[in-house]
């Protein structure tokens, strides 16, 4: 693998090199490696196995004001010359556009180390074909102990990977990263009458040794499934909605189409012209964190080269940043910022998500998202969802075939209480989050 | 182009019929019931405008090969974008290792190239249509934009390609060869009235060439997009709550997609997983309602010559006058219930493996004027633009989105109204379809299908139809 990226990286910064041989004027290439193998079992037997090693690279060019994106995968030396050549050559056919341009070389390069990170597990090269076949064995079974026999299908599968880039760029950024992934995932099917109702649970980390224990992983998949069973809308109506953190996260995430330099740009977005100003309750606070060690949207630097630092974007709900690549805070006439997200970390409350839903009399909790949209120039949204009905923090009813429907800007003004319990297995790090009164739609 | 050569078929990849030979003899030295390489180039090229300047380009190029080796219904499969014999070898290494002691594999000595019918011949390949023949294309839908009304602030457009070249190499000697050209276009405006903003898009998608854009599909794609922003400026939510919802014609097929389609593709159902597994040879839906998924129509994006396991692909009727009479098979769920493929074996890329999957799906044209169907409604929705959907194949509740429609009362369509999600159960779904019109449209859109991660190009349509109740998103009851 080391092997693999050191060829790469000396055929990256020929690359470099030659597309300003042929005429370009700034260019930044970018090459990635990755191995990563899976294995799924389902009812008592490997159903797919798949591995891989993969390679790619992607060129971006300026020539002059003219700007192109370019990636390819077929690194034949012939092949390579063509596609360089077709990279600058396209540009020459464009029209220019100032805004275009590499980050300043002052802003570029790595913010924090790769031992701080730790993103990349060792233990990964030690995994064999054997140990995923024995994690997945080891869920199925554990999910088998649990359920009743009414059970149509168990499925569990695992997948890992190390993946390794590296970029060289004419302002003089030159860095390689490195880093792991592990994920677990099961899946119940069980039979009532002609429905066969399947949830399951998936976990992922960037350390093995961060997985739950596959206890803990199969008492969901089967609670998940069983609040499958018997489930129906409830009448429309105005309900409190009490959301687990990592259900939470979808919600918060609408947030991120209309803070992205491009929506701005373009006027398609609900946050245009509020910065500075109240947009979401006091409660909300929350820092978009790239430096997070084992973090899965943790990252030493953006996708232009920008250090990696924390930078808040909503301080006791006042919208402090939105993300501006060099290219979109050009053209707003703004600093750039950073043009993607890593991680999102919220101000934690005080409680959990069990103490809230014990405290409230009644609330639905969504489970899952079915379909739907945001359309990012109002807010609005509406979302096909399944859940559970808790009265006093006891499921009362399973919900099926309903809507929750409504607008961000409401959702972040509104929201009443949010949970200490952060969900530290994704890059949005919601905790449980409660409004008081949400649009639902069933019969 | 499709060759019957299997010489001139491999020499795109800079491999020859030995290599090939050699890695499927790699792939099935443990045994296995059925093995195949599938090689892939494509080149894809998309210029964009913004702020009134074509500023934009993009190229990409992939190639790489899958190796899959199946055991009954276990399929191991490993791929690599390095064509060397050393590293083809590896990748059928790594997928044969879900072979145990399977049945042993007599590999053919000649290869034999199946034939390929062409559904969507084209002319003029993409690659060598000049950036400045593209570029007055998206400068003039964005002109025409900002001309149709003044109350357009913003025009972004795209103009894509994407040319693919595909092999499928079988351990019994078949070869199946396929080029695969597909074009979209896209065109989003920004509409402001005082303080309201909206968006507006229309995209459409098609296997073809540069003539695809004739005069009338240039002006759909200006008047759609522009037409729709403002009309979304002075739409509200619609009621919430069920409701009879009336579909129109097109790109509400997606509605069929999510009821009915995902649950008939066969590796649902050979597992049991899918509502529908025990409902074939069943009565599911009104005597008017005919469900087709197929390859065949000419230049749509959903249409395809070849699945990619090399089977020739067809028109495939699901349900027949209200009958379940069929899955979509690719050769796994095929050799499950002792039939044949129909040609629905179908992957992302190379990278993927394959997937029983939808094509392009619709509904038979019933008899009735669809001004009939609205006329018949008291208080309904009627759902006009249509975005993605979702479903549970297992408990067959499925979601789609709309993104545009109106207000139905007494029989009219008396205000618009935007963005609400509809869900409902599927077998329910399709037994409440009360009117079906006879105006059947194949949706021009770019859909894109999502399983297991994998998305691939489909089409959908629907004449105008009345089902009589889902469950709209709206935003008060």
């Amino acid at each position: 693998m080391n092997g693999a990226l050191a060829e790469l990286t000396d055929l990256a910064r020929a690359l470099r090199q030659r597309a300003q041989a042929l005429g370009a004027d700034e260019v930044s290439v970018s090459v990635s490696t990755a191995t990563h193998a899976s294995l799924r079992r389902r009812d008592g037997r490997t159903e797919q196995s798949t591995g891989a090693t993969t390679r790619g690279l992607s060129v971006s060019v300026l020539v002059g004001d003219r700007f192109t994106s370019n990636s390819t995968s077929d690194l034949r030396p012939e092949a390579l010359e063509a596609f360089l050549r077709r990279c600058v050559d396209a540009a020459r056919w464009l029209e220019p556009d100032p805004a275009r341009r590499l980050p300043e070389p002052e802003v570029v390069g790595r913010g924090v180390s790769e031992a701080h990170l730790d993103s990349d597990d060792p233990s990964w090269a030690t995994r064999e074909p054997v140990d995923r076949e024995a994690a997945a064995e080891a869920l199925e079974q554990a999910v088998a102990a649990r359920a009743g026999l009414d059970r149509v299908s168990i499925v569990a599968a695992v997948a890992d990977g190390r993946s390794a880039s590296f970029r060289t760029s004419t302002n003089g950024f030159e860095d390689g990263s490195a880093g792991t992934f592990f994920s677990v995932s099961g899946q119940l099917v069980l039979a009532e009458g002609d429905k066969r109702p399947t949830a399951g649970a998936d976990w992922s980390a960037r350390h093995l040794t961060d997985l739950p224990p596959v206890e803990r992983i199969a008492d969901e998949v089967v609670e998940r499934t069983t609040w499958s069973v018997g489930s129906r809308p409830l009448p429309s109506g105005r309900y409190p909605l009490l959301l687990e953190n990592r259900v939470s996260a979808r919600i918060l995430s609408m947030m991120a189409a209309p803070l992205s330099g491009a929506a701005l740009h373009e006027r398609r977005s609900c946050l245009l012209d509020r910065r500075g100003t109240l947009v979401a309750s006091p409660l909300l606070d929350v820092v978009d964190d790239p430096t997070i060690p084992r973090g899965s949207g943790s990252r030493p630097w953006d996708g232009e080269g920008r250090t990696a630092r924390p930078m808040p974007v909503l301080r006791d709900g006042v919208l402090e940043n939105w993300y501006l690549s060099t290219y979109h805070a050009r053209k707003l006439g703004l600093p750039a910022t950073t043009g993607s997200r890593s991680n999102w970390v919220l101000r934690p409350g005080t409680r959990p998500f069990a103490a809230i839903a014990a405290s409230l009399p009644r609330a639905v909790s969504i489970t899952s998202f079915l379909g739907g949209s945001a359309n990012s120039t109002t807010g609005d949204f509406s979302f096909g969802v399944r859940g559970v009905l808790l009265e006093h923090g006891v499921v009362t009813a399973h919900l099926s075939e309903m809507n929750v429907t409504g607008n961000l800007l409401v959702m972040l003004r509104e929201v009443a209480e949010i949970g200490n319990d952060p969900f530290t297995h994704g890059a949005v790090r919601t905790p449980a989050m409660f409004w008081p009164e949400v649009q639902l739609t069933g019969t | 182009m499709h060759l019957r050569d299997p010489f001139l078929a491999f020499r795109p990849f800079g491999v020859d019929g030995d290599l090939v030979r050699r890695v499927l003899g790699e792939a099935t030295r443990d045994g296995c019931d059925d093995a195949d390489v599938f090689f892939e180039h494509s080149t894809s090229t998309s210029v964009g405008l913004s702020d009134g300047a074509v500023n934009r380009a993009h190229t990409s190029v992939d190639l790489g090969c899958g190796v899959r080796v199946v055991v009954g219904d276990q399929v191991g499969y490993a791929y690599t974008e390095d064509l060397s014999a050393e590293a083809l070898v590896r990748c059928a290494a790594t997928a044969r290792r879900i072979a145990r002691s399977a049945s042993p594999v007599a590999l053919a000595t000649a290869w034999q190239v199946a034939p390929v019918r062409d559904v969507h011949p084209t002319q003029r390949r993409w690659g060598d249509v000049d950036l400045d023949v593209r570029i007055p294309m998206v400068r003039r839908w964005e002109q025409d934009a900002f001309a149709r009304d003044p109350r357009v602030r913003r025009a972004q457009c795209s103009l894509g390609d994407d040319e693919q070249q595909i092999l499928v190499a079988r351990a019994d000697g078949t070869v199946a060869a396929d080029f695969r050209p597909m074009t979209w276009g896209t065109l989003s405006v920004t509409v402001e009235d005082g303080p309201r903003r909206e968006t507006g898009t229309y995209n459409v998608a098609g296997r073809a060439d540069l003539a695809y854009y004739d005069e009338a599909r240039h002006r759909r794609i200006v008047e759609q997009a522009v037409d729709r922003g403002i009309r979304a400026l002075d739409a509200g939510s619609p009621p919430a709550g069920e409701m009879p919802v009336v579909l129109g014609a097109g790109g509400s097929g997606v509605l069929l997609h999510e009821a009915i389609g995902h649950g008939l593709e066969a590796d649902f159902n050979r597992r049991n997983l899918s509502i529908y597994s025990t409902k074939l040879g069943q009565r599911i839906a009104g005597p008017d309602i005919t469900v087709i998924d197929s390859a065949l129509v000419p230049h749509v994006r959903g249409s395809l010559n070849i699945d990619d396991e090399g089977s020739p692909t067809e028109e495939t009727v699901l349900v027949r006058d209200g009958v379940l009479e069929g899955y979509l098979h690719d050769r796994i769920s095929a050799r499950h219930y002792g039939t044949r493929s129909t040609g629905s074996g179908r992957r992302e890329s190379f990278r993927s493996p394959v997937l029983p999957r939808m094509r392009c799906t619709w509904l038979a044209p019933g008899p009735v004027p669809p001004e009939d169907i609205v006329r018949s409604v008291k208080r309904g929705l009627y759902a006009e633009v249509l975005g993605g959907g979702q479903v549970r194949i297992g408990a067959g509740d499925f979601s789609f989105f709309v993104r545009q429609g109106w207000l139905i009362e007494d029989g009219r369509l008396t205000r618009p109204v935007k963005d609400a999600n509809l869900t409902g159960n599927g077998p329910e779904v399709l037994r409440t379809i009360e009117l079906v019109g006879n105006d059947l449209v194949v949706d021009e859109g770019g859909w894109t299908c999502g399983k297991e991660g994998q998305g691939v190009p489909v089409s959908q349509g629907l004449p105008t139809v009345l089902v009589g109740r889902l469950s709209v998103g709206g935003g008060r009851t």
